[in-house]
């Protein structure tokens, strides 16, 4: 179906097989061939500005959807003509961000786009220096440019209050400015964007396709390995590198390992913002086992290092194995108590139920997903639908909730902490013998290849463009963050302040990794820069 | 005679009131699984934030702002000749139990102002859900007194200490329990506190010295609440008092510290709520009180 879409709309077909196609699309075609897609049941994941002047191409904009009912990424491509490339977020609002960070880094113009404004650079950043164009070098620093803060005024009955760059709520830098009406919130202002890390730039021009790992694995503090692992595909995907069964099944117990931990971590903090920190001691106290696991099977508790380009660098052997599976008897026990003891007291969940509703519709527009998708009644799940690792030899359930609220997220995080101790036991059960790393590939010139990763907090996509030799051309990661912070000011919207912080939290958000803004004024959803919106006031 | 036994009284509250204080937040730290800080530590951190210089926000209205702990912490002092603590000595009068509650209104409510005069928002919405607090618990202790005053037949602590022991009089000190949990200020009744939402609140801006006091203040309120409950109970011409008042705090603190590590905060509109059926249930004591039972 997908396939007579894009052929219909005179798509030249560049790569078509069981996991990807990528289409050129002539631009007058786009905007109705991505409309068609996204009411054939693809939502929008990403997208991805790229400077192919050295390839003879121009500027070329990649828009990546996600179709689960095909079990395939579909990928369309746009060369811009004269710089120009017509937008598609009139007709998919997802798409907004990922455009206008393209804007900002390569300096493609999307014609027709809501709010062709600054996103990424920062204010004092001149103007037409695009820091991901192929001339630009990554110790490059420009000379700053004055610019004028705009002047605020106040709204009558209207009190500000800042959540943040510093607040015991939030862990990363980043500003949430909520507009407080008695103890209601009647708008949001979300500003990131303070801690660019220039990763994709030093990524293409100084490291090697081996050393990327390592660079990917730093993206978060938490769900790194899911990062690394998705890069790793990305790569094996376009040099179609096969990799040995055992590292793949590794790769899976590494994997859960790390949602184990997230999600005892998320609950944490979830229990210490309701102010119930003897929870928060609690689930903290039995994480430590699992970041015991990860030394023991790794090297290290956190930032495993493990993989390389076709496989890993470390086997399980069976002494490991059996440990593994003595310390998870213990902590299965342990964690089931303190959760079940969480989910039994009537103030906690009271606390949760019906606050910071995401209805479903909304939720598919904005492309949310992972635990914040599945609790709007949204059935998505990267290790289902598209299945990597060993995920397709193993069974697990994916626990999909209809309410929305943050209890459901609470909720699906629940059910998938235990999935996840199921899923290690069969991998670890089913291990197969051979080897863990296939060293024997050569890496083509100009492929393209994507991978994708159920992390923690959603669906992880990293997109690759191979430069032959040991260098990648393009590297792109998109952390599931970038997708559920939109839709935090629709959740902040109408709730009282005290909500505020469990409702931030509720998408178990990962700033570092993200790094936009969105506004919302009253009624209104606008996602624009705080300058303009500051402008309007 | 009676003159020393209220100074001795005095000085006990507040040596012990930061000692109770650090007592109970180890108990805390056992049941979270934490080691937990030595017993003195609230000592050593009061005793840092009075070296401290303090400092005045830009927006605040500098006089009010400054006035406000000193106010606070009188008031509540104040209280401590009334009510006694180690010793069965006080100064009382007719309505003397009145004259207490109206004391630790009037350092609540200097409290909230000072909060309200720094010109912070977290400030500013601290004293508004510390207010509504207030208000609510405020209707459950008036009838509470009215209970106590039907029970003992006055309003002065001489006549009330030790109650006589009544079905209405049991209910009575059970729902003073209750009160005094709330009234202070610990999970899951920090609303107006509630460090990860609004950063500490009323006490966002104050530092030093003022802090120091502020914090200071809210420890010997709640031993003057504690000593308010255990006189009801304890004999008091008794050479067993003052040991079954010690214990007393020891149990209070341990009862009062358990629950807090168990609960997670409320928001202020299901405080207030709850409060609202305390009330109700007040009223049906005192109604008992009066048939006499």
């Amino acid at each position: 179906m997908i396939i007579e879409i894009l052929k219909g709309n005179d798509a030249k077909i560049l790569r078509h097989d069981e996991k990807v196609i990528l289409a050129l699309v002539p631009n007058d075609k786009l905007r109705t061939t991505a409309e068609l897609l996204f009411k054939a049941g693809c939502y929008y994941a990403t997208g991805v500005g790229v400077d192919e002047r050295l390839l003879g191409v121009g500027f070329s904009m990649y828009h990546i959807f996600n179709c689960e009912s095909e079990k395939r990424y579909v990928i369309l491509k746009a060369v811009a003509s004269n710089l120009k490339i017509p937008s598609i977020t009139p007709v998919i609002s997802g798409a907004n961000w990922a455009e206008r960070e393209a804007m900002d880094m390569i300096g493609i113009l999307f014609d027709e786009h809501p709010e062709p404004l600054r996103l990424i650079l920062p204010d004092d950043w001149p103007e037409g220096i695009y820091p991901l164009r192929k001339e630009f070098h990554y110790n490059e620093r420009p000379p700053k440019v004055e610019f004028k803060p705009p002047k605020r005024e106040k709204k009558p009955g209207i009190m500000e209050v800042p959540v943040g760059p510093y607040h015991p709520t939030l862990h990363e830098p980043e500003v949430f400015e909520l507009h407080v009406k008695g103890e209601e919130i009647v708008g949001a202002v979300y500003r990131g964007f303070h801690v660019h890390r220039g990763m994709e730039k030093l990524a293409e021009e100084r490291m090697t396709i081996n050393q990327i790992p390592f660079l990917a694995e730093r993206i978060c503090g938490i769900c790194g390995y899911t990062h690394n692992c998705a890069y790793a595909q990305a790569v094996e995907d376009a040099a179609k590198i096969e990799v040995p069964e055992r590292a793949l099944y590794i790769r899976t117990i590494l994997l859960e390992l790390e949602r184990l931990h997230s999600h005892l971590l998320w609950f944490g903090v979830a229990f210490h913002l309701l102010g119930f920190d003897s929870g928060f001691m609690h689930t903290w106290r039995i994480r430590e086992a699992f970041m015991d696991l990860a030394e023991l099977l790794t090297g290290n508790r956190k930032t495993y290092g493990m993989n390389l380009i076709g496989g890993v660098r470390r086997d399980i052997d069976e002494e490991k194995k059996k440990k593994v599976l003595e310390i998870f008897e213990k902590t299965k026990k342990e964690t089931k108590e303190v959760l079940d003891n969480a989910v039994g007291m009537k103030e906690l969940i009271s606390r949760m139920k019906g606050i910071g509703i995401l209805p479903k519709k909304e939720g598919r527009e904005i492309g949310v997903v992972g635990p914040v998708a599945r609790a709007s009644g949204i059935d998505t799940d990267v290790r289902r639908d598209h299945p990597y690792a060993a995920y397709g030899d193993l069974d697990f359930k994916v626990p999909v909730y209809k309410e929305g609220d943050v209890l459901a997220r609470f909720l699906v995080r629940y059910e998938e902490t235990f999935e996840s101790f199921w899923i290690i036991e069969q991998a670890l059960d089913q291990l197969p013998p051979g080897d863990i790393l296939n060293e024997d590939y050569e890496l083509p010139e100009y492929a393209v290849g994507i991978g994708a990763t159920e992390a923690p907090r959603g669906e992880d996509v990293h997109f690759v463009i191979t430069e032959g030799g040991n260098k990648v051309y393009r590297w792109r990661p998109r952390a599931p963050t970038y997708n559920n912070l939109p839709a935090v000011p629709i959740m902040l919207m109408g709730e009282k302040l005290a909500d505020a912080p469990i409702i931030i939290a509720s998408i178990d958000p990962c700033f570092s990794c993200t790094d936009h803004m969105v506004i919302v004024d009253g009624e209104k959803v606008c996602r624009c820069s705080l300058d303009d919106y500051l402008g309007r006031l | 005679m009676n003159t020393i036994f209220i100074a001795v009284n005095l000085a006990f509250a507040l040596l012990i009131a930061p000692v109770v204080d650090g007592f109970e937040r180890k108990i805390r730290a056992r049941l979270q699984n934490r080691q937990g800080p030595p017993i003195l530590q609230t000592w050593w951190d009061l005793i840092k934030l009075f070296k401290r210089p303090t400092i005045e926000p830009q927006d605040s209205v500098k006089s009010l702002y400054k006035l406000a702990p000193y106010v606070t912490f009188t008031a509540v002092l104040t209280a401590y000749l009334i009510v006694p603590t180690l010793l069965p000595s006080s100064i009382n009068f007719i309505g003397d139990f009145i004259v207490v509650v109206y004391l630790l209104g009037l350092a609540t409510l200097s409290f909230v102002i000072g909060a309200f005069s720094s010109g912070n928002a977290y400030a500013q919405i601290g004293s508004n859900r510390e207010v509504s607090l207030f208000m609510s618990e405020e209707l459950l202790l008036a009838f509470i007194i009215g209970t106590i005053a039907v029970i003992g037949k006055s309003l002065s602590f001489d006549q009330l200490f030790p109650l006589p022991l009544r079905i209405s009089s049991a209910l009575a000190l059970i729902l003073l329990f209750l009160v005094i949990y709330v009234a202070s200020a610990r999970l899951p009744f920090d609303i107006a506190e509630a460090e990860p939402e609004i950063i500490e609140g009323p006490l966002i801006e104050y530092s030093g010295k003022h802090l120091g006091l502020l914090e200071y203040s809210i420890f010997l309120k709640r031993l003057l609440l504690y000593s308010l409950l255990l006189n009801f109970i304890l004999p008091v011409q008794n050479p067993t008092r003052l040991i079954g008042y010690l214990i007393g705090i020891m149990i209070l603190s341990v009862v009062y510290s358990t629950f807090e590590a168990y609960y997670g905060r409320f928001r202020i509109d299901q405080a207030v709520k709850l409060m609202k059926k305390l009330s109700a249930v007040a009223l049906v004591v005192w109604i008992i009180a009066l048939v006499g039972w």
